[in-house]
């Protein structure tokens, strides 16, 4: 075969791989926006869909906790749980809220902080901002942490390359998965074993990059006037370290609300409302939302106030 | 590096613009791709990279002493140069592989006789790709003295003396003695096949070396597509099923019977397409470099008995072992009649076993399937030809289906053997499949459904390989003309789509 014939094999091949990774791209983009499997539901609403005022961002543990109808209804405003599990740190978080900023602006976002999102912590890095995949090109934030990742390039030539792996839950996530009208909140049921728990230790030194990015977060949120609070979950068995000390210390710089209900005594201990030591089960996620709700209050007032 | 990365798709890319431009003069050829080799390789581990070159030195200077002493007719000089080769690609296995193994063992065997004796173990980094490229060298030295290989440089008409191979001319050899180093070093430490083989003889690849390898692009269309397909079979679905079958295996204590009998029947076809997609990746690269290697898998779960797996499964280790273990013993033990071939073929396990690990779940791995070779010397069957018939419409017969579903469950026996970390674990795992039925099988959709639908692929082309090599998937025929390009272009997509992209260690690099 001649050098000339070969090069127009390969461009017949690149030709073909265009043609089909771009049909079946669509087919699962469009796949994906009806999936009801947990994480293709949340993140794509998240990213694509969501249009309500009050936003909650976080990782499982906000998944769990926060339970949208209770903020509804004490504030006549909108509210979605955005949160995904998959232990989603900061770099997922800012790509999520440049998507979110790209088509609107809600009045409040409540950010349940974890240490991964600013510690260099081995199990939670840049490969977490690959849930953006689907979304490459809504936003310059999106961008950017897929590029962080190492892997928009990618993601940007091959739209099938965007939904690696999730064929299955795109396939099958029609049927089950999250009842959507929870708004995002996923319960737990089920009340945990508590026998032989220790806490959970964070020795982890802080990471410069994420530590910046959540700085860029808060100060995104506060130049399109979003009211951002931080907030910290319970858990039911605590470590002695002061773990969100960053955090505390960045609240305080920029002057936003700080809500650490980590070492509350309502529900440190208390297993019969926790589903494992780390999440909330159902009734613990409706006591603490009503609690939140109420606490969260004058900042939700002043808002009403301002508009 | 792993060969399904960026970083190596750069540096391949790099090589073969230089590579080509260099195909009008064959020693700058050869000098640039051991170059590339030693690179490749020295990303592993400098100081191992060291450790090659200073074999291959050394097994080069001995295969020119035993070719000299044969020339002179002095086989005992010559058998005592073989010797020091094999003894030296031995040891270097033995020290970094298997001295604390052995140590330790019999340590604990002194303690269990009451004698105190302690070993404290060496830290030894066993070089990547050792257990490999130590046969290839101990192959150079026994083929010069079996007289099936002189020395680069010289013509079989200046093989004067005398010739125990009498087989077919060798082709002449080109080039001078400068170029003899170059060319063997290439055939030690080429890039493509010194982490995980296949296993080359010295002749075949020595051959191709003795001139410059033009660019073909018919042979580098067909190279890229082994490497597309051994990346499929890698990415797709060994890795695929290793995040179901670790994910049980690893935690066999929380399942349940039918979780671990699943897991262990996936393994496998996990092991087939993590080595075998390896393969066809080296195949493929070592193709597009003009080079044609050595095949190492060939369906090898569609055969009736145990010596049919072995001669279809990592061919190149069975076959080395076969012409270098088993044959001489074989010869040796000739006057014991079937016992002494038994006895060769139990050896001969027993090696191969070993060679995959220092553990004596190896070393059983390895005795587990000799025993399966004993009916067949006793019966008779060892030495017939299988052939599986088939039946009007091409497929196989019935009782050939049942025969290779026992072999592979024979197979997936020994692999439980061969996964376990240690004796005491396989006992465990055996006893928790023997009694802990209630619950149900563990399920991880996302693996199950990427896996199932890409093994049926394999499964499909496999079966059409075998029984059906003229078959064709029926395609209109404006598509027809570009058929090859579509599957190009269809399986680029499948390995996008169902791909897992965290580079995963291929298995046979721990060996």
């Amino acid at each position: 075969m001649k050098m000339k014939k070969l090069l127009i094999h390969i461009v017949i091949v690149a030709g073909l791989f265009f043609v089909i990774d771009r049909a079946a791209g669509l087919i699962l983009k469009q796949l994906y926006r009806q999936s009801n499997a947990t994480s293709e539901y949340k993140i794509g609403y998240a990213n694509a869909e969501t249009t309500e005022d009050f936003l909650f961002f976080g990782s499982s543990r906000c998944l769990h906790h926060f339970v949208p109808s209770v903020f509804e209804e004490a504030y006549g405003i909108s509210c979605f749980n955005a949160a995904d599990w998959g232990i989603k740190n900061i770099y997922y978080h800012y790509g999520l809220l440049g998507n979110i900023l790209s088509r609107y602006t809600p009045k409040v976002i409540v950010f349940e902080i974890h240490p991964c999102d600013y510690l260099d912590t081995p199990y939670s890095g840049t490969e977490r901002a690959g849930s953006l995949a689907p979304f490459c090109g809504m936003s310059e934030e999106c961008d950017e942490m897929l590029k962080i990742s190492g892997n928009y390039w990618p993601y940007k030539l091959s739209m099938v390359y965007r939904y690696t792996g999730s064929l299955p839950a795109l396939l099958f996530g029609r049927w089950g998965g999250m009842d959507r009208s929870l708004m995002g909140w996923k319960p737990l049921d089920g009340q945990m074993d508590s026998t032989g728990l220790i806490a959970e230790e964070f020795p982890f030194p802080i990471h410069q990059e994420k530590l910046k990015l959540l700085e860029r977060f808060i100060q995104d949120c506060q130049a399109k006037g979003i009211r951002l609070c931080l907030i910290v979950s319970p858990m039911y068995i605590c470590t002695e370290q002061d773990v969100y000390k960053v955090p505390r210390d960045l609240a305080k710089r920029y002057k936003i609300p700080f809500f650490d209900y980590f070492r509350d005594l309502q529900f440190m201990g208390h297993a019969e409302l926790f589903y494992d030591y780390g999440h909330l089960n159902r009734e613990g996620a409706v006591i603490f939302s009503k609690k939140v709700c109420n606490d969260l209050k004058p900042q939700i007032t002043q808002i009403n106030i301002e508009n | 590096m792993v060969v399904n990365s960026l970083t190596f798709l750069w540096f391949f890319l790099f090589v073969m613009v230089v590579y080509y431009l260099c195909q009008t003069k064959k020693e700058v050829q050869n000098v640039f791709l051991l170059a590339c080799s030693y690179w490749f390789y020295s990303q592993v581990d400098i100081k191992m990279t060291i450790l090659l070159v200073i074999l291959t030195l050394v097994f080069w200077l001995l295969g020119k002493g035993i070719y000299h002493f044969m020339e002179k007719e002095d086989e005992r000089k010559a058998g005592l140069l073989t010797s020091l080769g094999v003894t030296i690609g031995i040891g270097a296995l033995f020290y970094f592989k298997y001295l604390n193994f052995f140590a330790e063992s019999i340590a604990s065997f002194a303690s269990f006789l009451g004698f105190h004796m302690s070993w404290t173990a060496l830290h030894l980094v066993v070089p990547i790709g050792l257990s490999f490229f130590t046969f290839k060298l101990m192959s150079y030295v026994l083929d010069i003295h079996h007289g099936k290989l002189p020395p680069y440089g010289k013509t079989r008409k200046e093989d004067g003396g005398r010739r125990k191979d009498q087989s077919t001319p060798n082709p002449s050899y080109l080039g001078g003695e400068a170029n003899d180093f170059i060319c063997f070093a290439n055939y030690i430490a080429f890039f493509p096949t010194i982490l995980s083989g296949p296993i080359d003889r010295p002749k075949p690849f020595l051959t191709q070396t003795n001139s410059a390898r033009q660019f073909n692009p018919d042979q580098l269309i067909t190279g890229f597509r082994r490497v597309l397909w051994g990346m499929f079979l890698k990415m797709c679905i060994a890795d695929r099923l290793d995040i179901y079958v670790s994910a049980v295996w690893n935690n066999y204590e929380h399942h349940s019977a039918i979780s671990i009998l699943f897991a262990s029947l996936l393994y496998p076809l996990q092991m087939y397409a993590d080595f075998g997609g390896y393969s066809e990746m080296a195949i493929g690269v070592a193709l597009m470099l003009g080079f044609k290697v050595a095949e190492n898998f060939k369906r090898p779960f569609f055969v009736l008995d145990i010596a049919g797996y072995w001669s279809r499964w990592h061919m190149t280790l069975t076959s080395w072992l076969t012409d270098y273990v088993f044959l001489p013993l074989n010869i040796k033990f000739r006057n014991w009649g079937v016992y002494g071939t038994i006895f060769a073929i139990m050896l001969n396990m027993m090696f191969i076993g070993m060679w995959h690990g220092a553990n004596w779940t190896f070393f059983l791995f390895g005795i587990y399937h000799g025993l399966w070779y004993i009916p067949l010397m006793v019966g008779g069957g060892f030495f017939k030809k299988r052939k599986i018939k088939v039946n009007a419409h091409g497929w196989p017969k019935q009782q050939y289906v049942w025969k290779m579903i026992g072999i592979y469950l024979v197979v997936t026996f020994g692999l439980m053997l061969f996964h376990s970390a240690t004796i005491g674990e396989f006992w465990h795992i055996c006893e928790r499949i023997a009694t802990h039925w209630q619950g149900g099988l563990f399920t991880d959709l996302s693996a199950m459904v990427n896996g199932a639908i890409c093994l049926i692929a394999l499964i499909y082309v496999d079966i059409q390989e075998e029984w059906f090599p003229k078959y064709q998937l029926p395609l209109p025929h404006q598509i027809n003309r570009w058929r090859w390009e579509l599957t190009v272009a269809v399986e680029i997509v499948a390995i996008l789509l169902f791909g897992v992209f965290d580079n995963n260690q291929f298995i046979y690099f721990q060996f």
